[in-house]
Parts: structure tokens; sequence; C-alpha cells
């Protein structure tokens, strides 16, 4: 043992939402897990998502 | 006792590796290594409730629970990423079990090694481009003279001048669309490499300024500073354009095999 990893959570705070979804939803090394979506289901999910947000922004 | 099924944050290289025990993860559960030969990987052990595949496809589209999902997942691989070479794996990556993990790992081994030699000691720089409407309209060299004596009517003056207003507009988002190229072109020669995301859409990120850039670049951490001067240099000495840095990131951008899409 080298060092010992902290939690990240007050970091992660300021970081926008948008900014983190551009890198967790569309980049990445693939490896097709067992009950990992398929890479057409995961630009479903986007485009899904993006109509989602945008309700929930349009309703607040 | 609900089932457990193995939730995966990032691969990472097999050998020496920092104590995971004050990492916590997706749904707070706790955070440990699947290893093979030549690679490893950060897992954790979750709810099959939660995490299987008709949950997943739910939970996917529930903008609160992907918002801590993506937080606690960020949380895991940014830590690992500040202490050791870190390839983070696409976001809702789950198998089964850990032989199903080593299975993966085993095939993935050389393609992965390639991208962790390739992200070593790299952090990764976003910079995002704003056209900034506040800025006068730049006029074309040579162009729109406005000219009192030339029009006859005040139709013919109010078409001329909404012509010219016009032209001024596209002349100025063609301008901002090349300054945006220009600034991503230099940024990504002094970084180790670079891309752009698609842009986003203003009612996502709230900012309703026109997005000109949503770049990435991965950048050697002894260089961080210098790159940071050089987005200040380029970006900001742009009247028209407002710039945003955000990072460092794990390299989630450039962490990719070539068979990824």
């Amino acid at each position: 043992v080298t060092a010992t990893l902290e939690p990240t959570s007050v970091r992660n705070t300021a970081t926008s939402l948008v900014d983190l979804l551009d890198r967790l939803l569309g980049t990445g090394v693939v490896l097709n897990g067992d009950i990992t979506l398929s890479l057409s289901g995961v630009d479903l999910v986007t485009i899904k998502l993006n109509a989602l947000i945008s309700s929930v922004r349009e309703a607040t | 006792v609900a089932d457990t099924v193995v939730y995966l944050y990032a691969l990472v290289r097999p050998g020496v590796v920092p104590d995971l025990s004050p990492l916590r993860g997706v749904s707070g559960t706790a955070v440990r290594l699947v290893r093979d030969d030549r690679l490893a990987c950060l897992v954790s052990d979750v709810d099959e409730d939660e995490f299987g595949e008709t949950a997943l496809r739910t939970n996917l589209e529930d903008l609160r629970w992907l918002e801590r999902a993506a937080r606690e997942h960020d949380a895991v691989v940014a830590a690992a990423a500040r202490e050791m070479c870190t390839a983070p794996l696409r976001f809702a990556t789950v198998c089964r079990d850990d032989a199903s993990v080593r299975a993966r790992l085993h095939v993935l081994g050389p393609q992965a090694a390639a991208v962790l030699d390739r992200i070593d000691g790299c952090d990764e720089w976003g910079v995002k481009l704003y056209a900034d409407p506040s800025s006068p309209v730049p006029v074309p060299a040579g162009g729109s003279v406005v000219d009192e004596h030339g029009a006859t009517g005040s139709g013919t003056a109010y078409l001329m001048q909404r012509r010219r207003e016009l032209a001024d507009r596209a002349f100025a988002v063609e301008q901002d669309a090349r300054a945006a190229d220009d600034v991503f072109a230099v940024l990504a020669e002094s970084a180790v490499a670079a891309r752009r995301h698609r842009l986003q859409d203003p009612q996502l990120s709230g900012d309703q300024r026109p997005m000109l850039l949503n770049g990435a670049f991965l950048v050697r951490r002894g260089d961080a500073d210098s790159f940071r001067a050089l987005v200040h240099a380029v970006a900001y000495g742009r009247r028209s354009i407002a710039a945003v840095l955000t990072g460092p990131w794990a390299p989630y951008s450039f962490a990719s095999t070539e068979q990824d899409p």
C-alpha cells in the first residue's frame, strides 16, 4: 500500500452535471458487461435524457 | 437478501494499488479491486434491484438517480486518477460476478495496456467557448458604411439597413466559428491529444450563450500550468468569445481502445 485514496465529494459539488455527462455517457473504455446496455442503447438513453432534462428545466 | 452484481468504474495496472478502503462508490458501496495478470479493475458490489438490466434502464431515465450515480462514479474515478494511471470505463458497465469481470479483463488486456500507456501522467482539461452576446457585432473590413444619401424612400432605407444587419450578424457567426477552430487548433498543438465533444444544448447547460466549442484536451500533469496560461492567452484574449476552463478531469475523453466508438 503506497497511498490512501480520499473521497472527492467536495470537488464534485462544483462540477456541472452536463460537463460530467458529456464524459460519462459518450466516452470511456467499452467493456461489454453482462448487463451493460448496448451502445445503441446508451445513445438512446442520452437522447431520452436530453428530453428529460429539458422537461425538468421547463417545469421549474 | 437481494442478489448483488458487479459495478465497474475504471481499469488500472495490476501492480501496487493504493488502499481503496476510504472510498465509497455508487449507492455508498465499498470499492475493491478485481485483478487479472495484466489488468485490474475498480469495482463495487451493488444490488441487482438497482443495477440489474431492468432497473438500470428505468434508473438511467430518472434524472435525480442519474445525477447521484454519475457523481458517485466520478468520485471513485477521480480519486483513483489522482493516485495511479486510470482508464475510466463507460458509465453503467455492470457484470454478473468477478469471474465474468476477469474473463473480460483477460480479453481486453493488450488494448487496455495501450490505453493506459497513452494517458499515463496526464489529466483531461475541458475548454468551453461561447459567443459573448454583449460584445459589439464586428464589422467586416470595408463593409457596412451607413450612406444617408444613397437610399431614397424610408422603406428602401429600412430594407438596406436590415440587410446590412443580417449580413453583419452572419459575418459575426462565421468569425466566431473560425475563432473557435483557431483556439482548438492552438490548444490541441500543446496537448497530448484533443477532441471535440458535441456542443451542449443551452436547455441542458442553462447557459443561453451560443456555444462555439466543447473541447477536451489531454495534458501532461507537468504542463498543466502552461496549458492554463495558454487558454487565457488565446481564448480570454478574444473580445467576442467567452471561455470556461474545467478540470482537471480523469482522462475520460481519451480512454478508448481502437474498437470503441
